[in-house]
């Protein structure tokens, strides 16, 4: 059981490895995710949770889909200042 | 509303948005807004662990990389200890890992920053689950 924790604990010493790659951009969508449920939760005047789910998942598509459209541009950017 | 209340009112609204900055969702808690309260815990705790996972404790350095480690302290005053821990153990982290882990930490503090403002608000106002439910 202590062992248990132990490793547990040394697990956030020592960083996981993540490289310079495009998919490292993946790790957006579990931040948007955090950022939609707690603007929610803060908004909504009283939590219903189906009403919850619904308005997190729409303001999750909306702020995704915006920041893949801010990629999207940015990376005709370059191609065209590069290219 | 005497000077009495406005005094025990204004101490009040000081317990919550210390509440809610020692344990993210505890202002919510303590006006009754258990739902809400449940939800910024799970959530805010969640990404500041996903962000010390990624980037290890090395992210919260307070020396180093201060300009991070104030939004980070809105996580809650638990982050000053890992942050003296940094210190004293000498733990790094760099390159990919530390960038997210830092945006993760760093964001985990600004929402409940957010949250302890919401809280302060809500208990300013009188709302809360303390006052009734609304209709479905």
């Amino acid at each position: 059981m202590l062992d248990n924790f132990a490793n547990m604990i040394a697990a956030f010493t020592a960083p996981e490895h993540i490289g310079t790659t495009p998919y490292s951009i993946l790790w957006m969508f579990p931040l948007l995710a955090s950022v939609s449920i707690i603007y929610k939760a803060t908004k909504l005047r009283v939590i219903f949770v189906k009403k919850f789910v619904k308005e997190v998942a729409i303001l999750f598509l909306t702020l995704s889909l915006f920041m893949i459209g801010v990629a999207v541009l940015l990376y005709f950017v370059v191609w065209f200042v590069t290219g | 509303m005497d000077s009495r209340s406005k005094l025990d009112h204004g101490l009040f609204l000081l317990v919550v948005g210390l509440a809610a900055w020692v344990i993210p969702g505890g202002g919510h808690f303590l006006i009754k807004e258990h739902k809400r309260a449940g939800i910024i815990f799970a959530t805010i705790t969640l990404t500041f662990l996903v962000g010390l996972y990624i980037g290890s404790v090395g992210v919260i350095d307070p020396v180093g990389s201060w300009p991070w480690y104030i939004p980070q302290m809105m996580t809650s005053p638990v982050v000053g200890f890992m942050g003296h821990l940094t210190k004293v153990q000498g733990y790094h982290s760099y390159g990919k890992p530390g960038d997210i882990g830092q945006i993760y930490t760093s964001v985990a503090g600004m929402m409940n920053l957010l949250c302890i403002i919401s809280a302060v608000y809500m208990a300013y106002c009188g709302r809360g689950e303390i006052i009734g439910e609304e209709d479905a």
